[in-house]
């Protein structure tokens, strides 16, 4: 081996030695323990093959929270990718003040979710802001807080996690449409192209990969919800997700075996999600 | 003779030295690994102060005192128990000294302290499989706290305590009657660890069981659960503002709530914030008399693998003993030395309100010790917001709770 590459590896080891001990190795053991049923302080442990898979699609407290974290995955993305979307062809306007409108939807994506999550709760109750908001307006919101209620709050969960979001995918859009080239729009000037003809037949297409990104991370990001439903709710009131519910299994009931294999199931779900979404848009962005 | 001098004095020194070396080496130093719970800043310099009272007594041991967290602190013990690195003494929430103890992760102190059994309260928890792992410390229950001023308000002498479910339900309902945002009863909202707590000593007052005395079946689904919830259901739907436990306490502070089940923090809390609230606390009632109630605490069990358990044994009862135990109540205004000498201090029984504690300590009961009661609190906790918040009928939500139950203990 030439001093070169030795260099090249010596300089990658670090990396490369942190992502085997602290990635690949709990992720292959983590699907090994899948297949067992393996719990802290239990001293023994032994292979129980497909047990836990079985067990978790008959466990109603999983499907469950599967179907809240669907919920949330079917509830959040169009709603996050079109109000970043409008949100960024209305900051790309020359108008006063637009740095602070890009400053200000920017900043819930730099702030702590726990935080975030602290306030809503606060404006969630019965004596907070949006509660008392909803009555003023004529609704009638639930008596307890909108947290307080099987019908609501997984609901207000996802609205905050929309409005905590818009502002980091505005940006990608918002980059997208900057690097567009102004020839085109000046072409489909001298054509007579209305705005809606311009944003349907060059907008739209050429911010179609951006699109795909945008929808592809937020896809896994909304399928791993976690810490908003931790801190707002504790999966009570039918917001338990998919990796609260392996959190339950793994840290607070240590059945590692059982959340390990829970783990593996959201993984093959978003794997499948992560592909048909690449395979559907990548069809139509390809020219 | 000066070489003589030099001698001598040569003699004496290295005579000193060897002394002084064999003194050093006649005192083998024992080191205590403590993990606990209690950082509060009221009670952590009172902790730490008896731990340097018991250096200084014994000076071959030290003491390492790590403080745990409640947000982490299980977490933290089990990783510990299970790679090998857990302390000497460890101080265990109540519930959690079956799941520790079936796992072969505590040491057996049923010998040891079999003579301090009659001196204490408490010891259920600490017992599984008939042998005792835990030595109860500083113990808690719940009362019924009172607002006197919404009692007046509502049209009854402010004297007035209820002392069964009828009394307590007209109380209730003609406080919340008063309108506006004053409701009769604080009932918790579906608060995961919590709800249950609220809904137990209704059911314990009703004579209900969750596990046969025997111990071989599920008995949680009863004519007596059923009454039992039937009574928290009505204070719930009808007179009840419902929200968590911290909010409740607020509410009840704020003079929006006539009665609530809470612990002596609260009282500290009232005391130390100086929140001008006229308010009585008296025994939860039962359906015809006083009742029972919610209790836990802390306990303090000496890890299997510690290779001092003779001295860390030493220490727990150093801690636990009448005057420890009484430092620490007096300092951070805690309701429930598990030392029955110590509970019968003054300082509980010339206080009208932590009288109140020691009373309902007396008529408490504490959850079952086994090691899967973490699944049984969550099969109790769904039962109960079905029931509650869901409106799912009783009888049918109780069969299959106890169906569950059956099921995780019993694999049936």
């Amino acid at each position: 081996m030439k001093p070169r590459q030795i260099a090249g590896y010596l300089f990658a080891s670090p990396w490369v030695i942190t992502f085997l001990i602290f990635w690949l190795f709990p992720l292959l053991f983590s699907f090994y323990l899948g297949f067992t049923d393996y719990r802290l302080l239990k001293p023994t442990y032994s292979w129980v093959g497909l047990d836990n898979f079985a067990a978790l699609l008959s466990d109603q407290a999983f499907l469950q929270s599967l179907k809240n974290t669907f919920v949330f995955v079917i509830g959040t993305i169009p709603l996050t990718t079109m109000i970043s979307l409008i949100l960024a062809l209305l900051i790309d306007k020359n108008f006063p003040g637009r740095t602070i409108f890009r400053s200000g939807y920017f900043m819930p994506s730099i702030t702590s979710m726990v935080v975030i999550a602290l306030i809503f709760t606060n404006l969630y109750s019965r004596d907070g802001y949006i509660y008392l908001l909803a009555k003023m307006v004529g609704l009638s919101p639930p008596e307890n807080g909108f947290l307080l209620s099987n019908k609501t709050a997984l609901l207000s969960v996802m609205a905050m996690d929309v409005w905590m979001s818009v502002g980091y995918y505005m940006l990608l859009f918002l980059a997208g449409l900057k690097s567009i080239p102004g020839e085109l729009y000046e072409t489909a000037d001298v054509a007579g192209a209305g705005p809606i003809r311009k944003f349907v037949s060059i907008t739209l297409p050429l911010l179609k990969p951006v699109a795909l990104f945008i929808i592809v991370i937020n896809t896994i990001k909304s399928f791993q919800v976690f810490v908003e439903v931790l801190v707002m709710t504790r999966g009570n009131y039918d917001t338990s997700t998919a990796v609260y519910f392996i959190y339950e299994s793994g840290l607070s009931r240590f059945e590692f075996g059982y959340a390990s294999a829970a783990a593996y199931i959201l993984f093959l779900i978003i794997a499948i999600f992560s592909l048909a979404q690449f395979g559907l848009l990548r069809q139509r962005v390809t020219p | 003779m000066k070489y003589n001098r030099i001698f001598a004095v040569l003699l004496i020194a290295a005579v000193a030295a060897i002394i002084s070396c064999s003194g050093k080496t006649k005192q083998v130093a024992v080191t205590l690994d403590w993990w606990q719970f209690w950082t509060d800043p009221a009670i952590g310099p009172t902790i730490q102060k008896m731990v340097n009272d018991y250096e200084t007594a014994n000076p071959n041991v030290k003491i390492n005192l790590t403080d745990l967290t409640w947000s982490d602190g299980h977490e933290k013990i089990v990783v510990a128990f299970s790679s090998g690195t857990a302390p000497d003494i460890v101080e265990l929430g109540s519930d959690w000294v079956a799941e520790f103890s079936s796992a072969n992760q505590l040491a057996d102190i049923t010998g040891d302290v079999i003579s301090d059994t009659a001196g204490f309260l408490g010891w259920s928890p600490g017992i599984y499989d008939n042998k005792i792992y835990a030595f109860p410390w500083i113990l808690g229950t719940r009362v019924l706290f009172i607002n006197r001023e919404l009692v007046r308000k509502a049209g009854l002498s402010e004297n007035f305590v209820p002392i069964n479910w009828a009394q307590l339900r007209e109380l209730c309902f003609k406080i919340d009657s008063i309108g506006g945002d004053v409701h009769g009863f604080g009932s918790n909202a579906a608060e995961k660890h919590r709800l249950y707590k609220k809904f137990l000593p209704f059911f314990w007052a009703a004579n209900g069981r969750i596990i046969s005395r025997d111990g071989k079946l599920a008995v949680f689904a009863s004519d007596k659960a059923y009454r039992a919830l039937k009574m928290y259901k009505a204070l719930n739907d009808s007179c009840s503002l419902i929200d968590t436990q911290s909010r409740l306490e607020d509410a009840f502070l704020a003079g929006k709530i006539g009665v609530i089940i809470s612990g002596d923090w609260l009282l500290k809390r009232i005391r130390n914030e100086k929140i001008p609230i006229d308010f009585v606390t008296t025994l939860i009632p039962g359906p015809n008399f006083p009742g029972k109630s919610f209790a836990g605490g802390e306990f303090l069990a000496i890890s299997a693998g510690s290779k001092n358990k003779e001295e860390a044994l030493k220490f727990i009862k150093y801690i636990t003993d009448k005057n420890n135990q009484l430092l620490f109540c007096k300092t951070n205004y805690s309701a429930n030395p598990s030392n029955r000498e110590a509970a019968s201090d003054p300082f509980f029984t010339d206080d009208i309100n932590l009288e109140t504690f020691v009373k309902q300590m007396n008529m408490s009961e504490m959850v079952p010790a086994i090691p899967q009661w973490v699944y049984v609190e969550d099969i109790i906790e769904s039962t109960l917001e079905e029931v509650l918040f869901n409106d799912a009928p009783i009888a049918e939500s109780l069969y299959k709770g106890n169906k569950k139950i059956t099921k995780i203990l019993f694999d049936k």
